[in-house]
């Protein structure tokens, strides 16, 4: 009641408060009393109306002070600079005298400001400027959904989409088709298969994008000519500019360089080395390819809600212009248009980790200041009687809030520079840890917003650490202060202190719970069986380029007799050959008829296919269900065999035997026979449902079937990590012009694909683990100085007989309150921000009690190990020693 | 001179008071229209005084009080006395008006 009291008096300017601050309290109170004793109702109803009196003539009065009182003004020529140049020069004096709680201070600060510094640098990069491309937020990615068919729940739609809405949507200003592929590019005797994609050319004036050098490519061109990357331009050929107009040998033609992009232009990802030139032209569309990623650039004024309504119009109007199957046309009237913003799809779930990141970084900055307001009310506490004097020989209350404030901007100021220095130092550390699919990583750097970034959440951490205890130690009665020698301290200040120590703790188990969650998702991701065994694989690819392979049956035996080589090496267990190697490639899809659909054209059922040869299921440990796997007759001879996975034997048999019956891909008149059935495999990662796969023989029953241009070999052997040279070795004996490439092992992919994961695991634990360990030194300090503040009241509690126990019960009691206080608001939190990590999570509920449950047991172990220094402290006082110095 | 000044001053004019017994004064010789609170109260007190009209006072039968926690009294100056008796005189002359025409007024009805 006092203290709100003088806190509004404070509102008043300080000469007509110093005057009649202490009268005008009176009165209050007086009245007040008078007022409780008609009844509660006048007691509510004057202290509203008295309150809501002192807040407007306070006001008033400083507006149009009727006070002037008798201070003298600072002299003349003292600027509010040289003021502040003065106290800043008392503060580093005054904290050069105490070097711990001055290391203290700014070591906190500086830990929780460099991972903030380092975090805003990523997300600066990644999250905020990721497009370096005119009005990026009117960049769209475009799709189709069709609900009731039997395409994915999205899938990339049509060329023949592209050219309808190329021509005829308003809402937006231009629009392109993209890919991304690898294939060869040969410049004299270098042969790499590198990243390259084959936009339509109108993907330059849709990103907003010119060549550095050179020009862009037009139709006349067709798809004879490249545009390559900046990086392609340095490391291959060295920056010459004389590279536009040669000629090279690029994805299996020759092709003419026309121009050199930017170092910005990367589109669609990191790695994509070129551009071939190309275009799609009305008179060869086949409708119904789909599967063709879009982006678009909306027009002013269009959002991705009215692009989509037009765009999911003009698809209508598909089946008229473009004719196709009736089953075509049903699903156009089914389908519609899916838009969203470039950057979503382009960072996936990355964003979402990298803003969860920057959350936790910045609750371990609120934590460090909460922690560091402790120190500084704690010191500020021990100076009052030393406050008291100067106030009461005229220093103003400004001067001396400036003076405290001075000390905490100085240890922010100092904590600010180291903490960009350890960014420095830590950002490429951190950056090497991060995973390859995060776009743009490796421009991440400190640069001048990071930097500016660091100092103004410096100057604000100051300014939140120093404000309130400078505040609060200046309010302090300085009359009172003197006459008790400044030894008497009311429990009601305690209340702000416990109250930060709450919070911290409450941050802290927030943090602790979400990077709990994330260790049970890595475990539970590690534990998923794939299908096949990723240890002691290795896997790589080569692309023979030679006279004597011209057909299905010439490349087969060349592959099978390599097969045969990499047999016969040292430990080498077995050796085996397949189009697409999961975590590294996706596979292909089609439909497929069983015998049963024989005779509708439409029908067909969805399913995945690759081709394999050799001992394939055996080296990656994909386990045989029934029947046989292929053997070399089934690669070199008709008629065709398959083996089938469990799913699509499901899918296309259900409850009955599939072995011996018949398959055939929509648009071929094969038909297939199976031959063995095997479980299924997670293709694209841990987090995915398995997939209906097919597998083919290397060579079907006639040469057209015959697909593999690169083929990935996967080798069982206890040395996959160390083999690779000898392997290059027998590729350089096989295929002098191949390069070898996508060299892995099984084990690096499986690692690569939970990289977001444990990344962001990793960083939260690291975070949450800094948070606690924090969260238990604010606790500790708190009690610390309790139990110092009240040596004199234990030791008279000891002398009147309470024992030991009773002492230290006491002050873990007061350590428990606030921890639990803080639990119970840390789960509440936790419970609140559940929807946020719950994306992240895998198999893990964003609820679940075993985490909560143990990271609340974690964080009350580690808070009652706080409490028990302290408590132990309190235990060990010597009643009359305590008394004799109070 | 607002309603609040004139009755500080003649509250005072009873001799030196503390800040409370003004207030106490100023309420029950406005037979309750008045009724300040402490903010508006002491900014009048501090406008006389900055003005002149009211000083601190030092009654000598008090004892000398704890600094800071001290009652402070306070008294009319020779100036207030004198803009007390102004403004009373202009009240009673306004005052008289009012009767008159007022008087006029019920005797026409």
């Amino acid at each position: 009641m006092k203290s709100l009291l003088r806190a509004l008096v404070g509102i008043f300017p300080e000469a007509f408060s110093d005057r009649f601050g202490a009268e005008m309290i009176a009165q209050l109170e007086l009245d007040f009393d008078r007022a409780r004793r008609r009844g509660r109702l006048s007691a509510v109803e004057f202290a509203l109306s008295s309150g809501l009196n002192l807040i407007t003539s306070g006001l008033t009065e400083r507006r149009n002070p009727t006070w002037v009182g008798f201070r003298r003004p600072a002299p003349k020529g003292t600027t509010m600079l040289s003021q502040w140049i003065t106290d800043l020069r008392h503060a580093a004096r005054a904290l050069s005298r105490r070097p711990g709680f001055t290391l203290m201070a700014v070591g906190t600060l500086a830990l929780a400001l460099g991972a903030n510094a380092g975090m805003f640098g990523v997300v600066n990069t990644v999250l905020l400027d990721p497009l370096p491309y005119g009005q990026p937020n009117r960049l769209v990615n475009i799709s189709g959904t069709a609900p009731g068919s039997d395409l994915p729940e999205e899938f990339g739609v049509a060329p023949e989409f592209y050219l309808e809405y190329h021509e005829h949507s308003r809402q937006l200003k231009d629009v392109a088709i993209y890919n991304s592929f690898t294939s060869t590019l040969r410049v004299g005797d270098r042969v790499e298969r590198i990243r390259m994609s084959a936009p339509t050319n109108s993907l330059y004036s849709t990103l907003g994008a010119q060549p550095a050098l050179g020009r862009l490519p037009v139709a006349a061109d067709e798809s004879h000519v490249v545009v390559i990357s900046d990086e392609l331009w340095r490391t291959w050929f060295g920056s010459d500019p004389s590279v536009v107009g040669r000629t090279y040998g690029i994805s299996g033609e020759s092709r003419e360089v026309i121009g050199v992009m930017g170092p910005d232009f990367r589109f669609p990802n990191d790695g994509t080395l070129l551009w071939i030139s190309g275009d799609v032209r009305p008179e060869e569309i086949t409708p119904g390819r789909f599967g063709t990623r879009l982006v678009g650039r909306m027009a002013a004024g269009a959002t991705p809600e009215t692009v989509a309504n037009e765009l999911t119009t003009l698809a209508r109007r598909l089946p008229e212009r473009f004719g196709g199957s009736p089953s075509y046309a049903k699903l156009i009237q089914q389908h519609h248009a899916i838009v969203r913003p470039l950057l979503d799809e382009m960072l996936g779930s990355a964003a979402k980790s990298l803003w969860v990141l920057l959350g936790a970084v910045a609750f371990v900055l609120l934590i460090a200041c909460a922690n560091i307001t402790n120190l500084f009310m704690v010191r500020a506490e021990g100076r009052r009687r030393d406050l008291a004097i100067r106030r009461a020989v005229g220093a103003s209350r400004s001067q001396l809030i400036r003076l405290q404030l001075a000390e905490s901007l100085l240890v922010a100021a100092l904590a600010g520079a180291l903490a960009i220095l350890l960014a420095a130092l830590a950002l490429p550390i951190f950056l090497r840890a991060a995973p390859a699919r995060i776009p743009r990583l490796d421009e991440v750097h400190l640069d001048g917003a990071t930097i500016l970034f660091t100092l103004v959440a410096a100057l604000l951490s100051g300014l939140a650490c120093g404000l309130i205890p400078a505040l609060r130690a200046s309010m302090a009665s300085h009359v009172a202060q003197l006459r008790d020698g400044g030894r008497g301290a009311t429990p009601g200040r305690h209340w702000l202190r416990d109250g930060l120590v709450v919070g911290q703790t409450a941050l802290a188990l927030l943090l602790l719970i979400g990077s709990g969650l994330l260790v049970r998702s890595f475990q539970a991701l590690r534990q998923v069986d794939p299908g096949y065994d990723t240890q002691d694989v290795f896997t790589f690819q080569f692309a023979p380029e030679q006279e004597q392979l011209k057909d299905g049956p010439s490349w087969a035996r060349f592959h099978l007799e390599f097969l045969k080589r990499l047999a016969a090496v040292p430990g080498v267990t077995s050796v085996g050959l397949v189009e697409n190697v999961p975590l590294n490639e996706g596979t292909s899809d089609d439909r497929f008829r069983n015998e049963a659909m024989a005779s509708d054209p439409d029908a067909g059922i969805p399913l995945n296919y690759t081709f394999t040869a050799g001992d394939y299921f055996r080296t990656m440990g994909i386990k045989l269900l029934q029947g046989r796997p292929f053997d070399t007759a089934d690669q070199l001879s008709t008629p065709g065999n398959v083996v089938v996975s469990r799913t699509a034997a499901k899918l296309m048999w259900p409850g009955k035997n599939p072995i011996g019956r018949r398959l055939q891909a929509r648009d071929e008149t094969t038909w297939y026979t199976v031959v063995g059935v095997v479980e299924d495999v997670m293709q694209d990662g841990f987090r995915d449902t398995p997939q209906a796969l097919v597998y083919l023989p290397l060579v079907g029953p006639t040469p057209t079937s015959w697909d593999i241009s690169s083929p990935a070999y996967v080798i069982k052997t206890a040395r996959a990590e160390v083999i690779a040279p000898e392997i290059r070795e027998l590729v350089r004996a096989a295929a002098p012009e191949a390069p070898m490439y996508r060299i892995f092992t099984m084990a690096g992919l499986a690692k690569d694909s939970m990289a977001q994961l444990s990344f962001t695991m990793l960083t939260l634990g690291v975070l949450s683990t800094l948070a606690l360990i924090l969260g238990a030194i604010g606790l500790y300090g708190v009690l610390s100085y309790a139990v110092a503040e009240r040596t004199r009241e234990i030791g008279v509690r000891l002398a009147l007989g309470a024992t030991v126990a009773n002492v230290r019960r006491m002050v873990v009691a007061q350590g428990a309150r606030v921890v639990g206080l803080g639990l119970v608001l840390g789960l509440v939190a936790a419970l609140a921000s559940s929807r946020i990590v719950a994306s992240l999570l895998f198999s893990v509920a964003a609820f679940d009690p075993a985490t909560f449950g143990g990271m609340s047991a974690l964080m009350a172990g580690v808070g009652l190990l706080a409490c028990f220094l302290p408590a132990q402290r309190a235990s060990s006082v010597d009643p009359v020693e305590s008394l004799r110095n109070g | 001179m607002s309603n609040l000044e004139y009755h500080v001053l003649l509250a005072l004019a009873n001799g030196q008071l503390h800040g409370y017994a003004i207030k106490d004064a100023v309420e029950s010789e406005s037979e309750g229209t008045l009724a300040p609170h402490a903010g508006s109260l002491y900014r009048v007190l501090a406008r006389l005084m900055t003005a002149g009209l009211v000083g601190e006072a030092y009654p000598a039968d008090e004892p000398t009080p704890h600094p800071g926690l001290s009652r402070r009294y306070y008294e009319l100056t020779a100036a207030g006395r004198k803009a007390l008796a102004l403004e009373a005189r202009r009240l009673l002359a306004a005052a008289t008006v009012a009767e008159k025409r007022l008087g006029l007024f019920r005797g026409r009805s």
